[in-house]
């Protein structure tokens, strides 16, 4: 066995808990969950199906585990894992798998597979085999602070600008704050004007909020790649930076992942229960609204469908909010077939846009959304994620569809009232 | 008129009728038009620039600066390169030079935004820090602009 | 030694029942402890308070399918259903079981009509054929389907069969069908700890697992 697999192999050993073995106990090979997966219903290929994305990871267990499978592997009846094998199951691990979660929220037994995923990607990424994209954002990450190798000056310009933009100052460091933001790299490089929406929201309920210096960075790299040192490398320098900085809350951006990661990975990556609350920025609008301290006005008068990111509404328990918002702002909403809790994958999440070889795989995995829009027939899509934002846009630009997409936080900014100067 | 800073420039421009604006936006654009290398991009500004475009016109251009907008997005997780981005920015400001505008928008300054945005990408690509000159040279054009 | 039917029905009434009943009970308990001792971590994220998502409810709603997935895979489900509730209303409804678990544990109720079980029967067997047939035709299944599952289907179907033939009095002399079926129940018991059918337990766990932590999410699953 070579360092690598030895590695890999001690690293699921130690993630294998009472729920996976119940889990891989209770699967009775009924084929649900590829049902479920969007890489299985639009390729028609079964190697995608679910759970056997977790085959390297079963027999391990087995073989560990579980006293007939210690005599098996004694009398020699037994599959090793190997070194070719966990190669081979990268693609099924990594390009087609985004960590949607429809597989554990279908299955009869009760598998929740995302999770076992989650953890065979520890062992898949100690033993060498994660793909190279994601390696060098979770090198970077640890190296630069962000997955993307944006860093601070790239942050102030940002900043600089949007405060040009907007004419609203964007504050940084400021101790006390009640609400510190995160960002993504994604909006750091890409939509500069969520920052601006940020600003103008803020500055109309009349919280204070900062954005910090040395934990600007939401995007978590180590989740998606499944390493737990990394993740915690990433979470430990927003706790401290929040901590230091004595917010009250701390907001994921516009981002799935990041979300999952902090709120409800965080804690138990530190070791310790958070000292702040950690929400979402449409939870936090969803409380404004509830709160009633958005004043908007106006309308959107086209027909708006709203894209539910996976790691926000099914996998991260916002589902009703981000609905409430675009009631509040869009006169012609309607929902897509199989929406909210159910609502499909876009299909690059989990670090899989990351992946240049699956590029082919996640525009045919894209389908599904093309089905879901053709079906409501929207004039725009909303969505809260700037990943879903740029995977959704690349899928409909390859599929020759004419359909912005927009985010909700800057659509609800767009409709403020301007108070005062 | 002497602009100096961005509280006069942006209420100028928004004073410009839309097919005015659509030309600033237009130079504001030919500054950074080097910095993509995207045809589709070039081809854009090319018909943006052209002073008796049609509204068809308008629509077949603005598809392309879509594509081509779509194409340079900075993928998550993947390693940023500024220079890529500084393109990406050109094409969404070429994106906002071709829109068919509604009055009461203001593409001129969108395209100002978007172009600067371009040039900070460039000047970190090169090593040169964030801090440029970009604004400064748009208030000039907009200056000459007003004049003509 | 070659018996004759009335020596295997003895035997099977009597050494074979109480070592597959042996082997069940040690073998469940065993399996139990070997997956559940493992334990999980604590979660030490903040929950969120949501009324009615827990593993509980969990257990109670993965019986159904989930939304939209009906009209996706009918076949598993409403030949799954059949099964599973057939199967049930065979075992625990019908006079002689209803016997012989009185004999062993000293609890009872009412049992239903036979002619109504002989019908549930049929159903049954129905259902699993047409699993069995599904099993080969969908390209999912046919994939991920091992030895083990063709092995434990057999396992599954063969008491069935064999009991209605058995009441029917078909095939061969009632004393040996019989004794074939309850062989047959007690390789079923012998085996299901340590295969797929140890779901039947391991089904509590697992939903329980993924509502709870969904529950902590605020997401009712």
């Amino acid at each position: 066995m070579s360092a690598s697999l030895e590695k890999g192999v001690r690293v699921l050993k130690e993630v294998i808990d009472a729920p996976i073995a119940s889990y891989f106990n209770s699967c009775v090979h009924c084929g649900l969950c590829a049902e479920a997966c969007l890489f299985y219903t639009e390729t028609g290929n079964p190697k995608y199906t679910p759970i056997h994305k977790l085959e390297p990871m079963r027999r391990l267990y087995e073989q560990e585990y579980t006293v007939l499978g210690r005599l098996k592997k004694v009398v020699g009846l037994s599959k090793p894992v190997t070194d070719a094998e966990l190669g081979e199951w990268q693609e099924l691990v990594y390009n087609s798998c985004t960590l949607c979660g429809r597989c554990s929220a279908v299955c009869p037994v009760g598998n929740d597979i995302v999770y076992m995923v989650r953890k065979f990607r520890e062992g898949m990424s100690a033993s060498g085999n994660a793909p190279e994209g994601i390696k060098g954002a979770a090198n970077r990450t640890i190296t630069i602070g962000s997955p993307m190798g944006v860093k601070l000056p790239a942050v102030k310009a940002q900043m600089k600008h949007v405060e040009k933009d907007f004419g609203i100052p964007i504050p940084m460091d400021v101790e006390g704050a009640e609400y510190m933001v995160m960002l993504s790299s994604m909006e750091i490089m890409n939509f500069p004007e969520y920052l601006g929406a940020i600003a103008k929201i803020m500055q109309h309920v009349g919280k204070t909020w900062t954005l910090c210096s040395t934990a600007f960075e939401a995007t978590n790299a180590g989740m998606q790649i499944g390493n737990s040192d990394l993740a915690r490398v990433i979470v430990s320098r927003i706790v401290e930076g929040a901590e230091k900085l004595k917010v009250k809350t701390v907001i994921s951006p516009e981002c799935g992942h990041a979300y999952t990661a902090l709120r409800w990975e965080g804690a138990n990556l530190m070791g310790r229960p958070f000292t702040f609350k950690v929400q979402h920025i449409i939870e936090v609008l969803g409380e404004f609204q509830e709160l009633g301290l958005l004043k908007t006005e106006g309308f959107e008068k086209d027909r708006l469908t709203f894209h539910d990111p996976c790691q926000l509404a099914r996998r991260g328990g916002v589902i009703q909010p981000q609905r409430n918002l675009m009631s509040m702002v869009a006169k012609n909403f309607v929902e897509m077939p199989d929406a909210g809790y159910m609502n499909w994958c876009c299909g690059g999440g989990g670090g899989a846009s990351a992946i240049e070889e699956g590029e082919e795989l996640r525009l045919e995995a894209f389908k599904v959304k093309k089905s879901q829009f053709e079906t409501v027939k929207p004039d725009r899509v909303v969505t809260a994620c700037a990943n879903c934002r740029i995977v959704l846009e690349e899928g409909l630009e390859h599929y020759q569809m004419d359909l912005p997409v927009v985010g909700l936080t800057e659509m609800v900014a767009d409709h403020l009232v301007e108070k005062g100067a | 008129m002497s602009i100096t800073h961005d509280k006069e420039f942006k209420l100028a421009l928004a004073s410009l009728p839309v097919e005015r604006q659509r030309q600033v936006a237009v130079a504001f654009c030919r500054r950074v038009q080097d910095l993509s290398h995207d045809v589709r991009v070039k081809s854009a500004l090319e018909s943006a620039g052209r002073v008796d475009i049609t509204e068809a016109e308008l629509l077949m251009a603005s598809h392309a600066a879509h594509a081509a907008r779509v194409d340079s997005f900075a993928q998550c997780g993947r390693d940023v390169g500024w220079t890529a981005q500084a393109g990406h920015f050109v094409a969404k400001a070429a994106e906002v030079c071709v829109r068919i505008a509604v009055p009461g928008e203001n593409i001129a300054w969108e395209a100002a935004m978007q172009t600067r945005l371009a040039r900070t990408c460039q000047t970190v690509a090169e090593g040169l820090g964030t801090e440029n000159t970009e604004a400064r040279e748009q208030y000039r054009i907009l200056e000459n602009f007003l004049q003509s | 030694m070659i018996m004759n039917e009335m020596q295997l029905l003895t035997w099977v009434r009597g050494p074979g029942l109480n070592l597959a009943v042996g082997i069940f009970v040690l073998g469940v308990l065993w399996r139990l402890f070997e997956i559940f001792s493992l334990g999980r971590k604590k979660d030490l994220s903040a929950p969120r308070a949501a009324p009615g998502a827990s593993g509980l409810r969990t257990i109670l709603r993965r019986t159904l399918p989930a939304e939209g997935m009906l009209k996706k895979a009918p076949v598993t489900y409403i030949a799954g259903g059949v099964f599973h509730i057939g199967l049930a209303i065979v075992v625990l409804l019908f006079a002689p079981h209803i016997k012989l678990i009185q004999s062993l544990i000293g609890v009872s109720w009412p049992a239903l009509p036979s002619q109504f079980i002989d019908l549930i029967t049929i159903v049954t067997l129905v259902a699993m054929l047409v699993l069995l047939a599904d099993r080969i035709m969908n390209p999912v299944k046919r994939f991920l389907s091992t030895f083990e599952d063709w092995f434990t289907w057999t396992l599954t179907f063969l008491p069935l069969l064999t009991g209605w033939l058995a009441v029917r009095h078909l095939l061969l002399p009632y004393t040996t069908m019989l004794a074939l079926h309850i062989l047959c129940v007690e390789l079923l018991l012998i085996f299901l700890p340590f295969t797929k059918l140890f779901h039947a337990f391991t089904v509590f766990g697992s939903r329980w697992f993924n509502g709870t932590v969904n529950g902590h999410k605020g997401v009712a699953v």
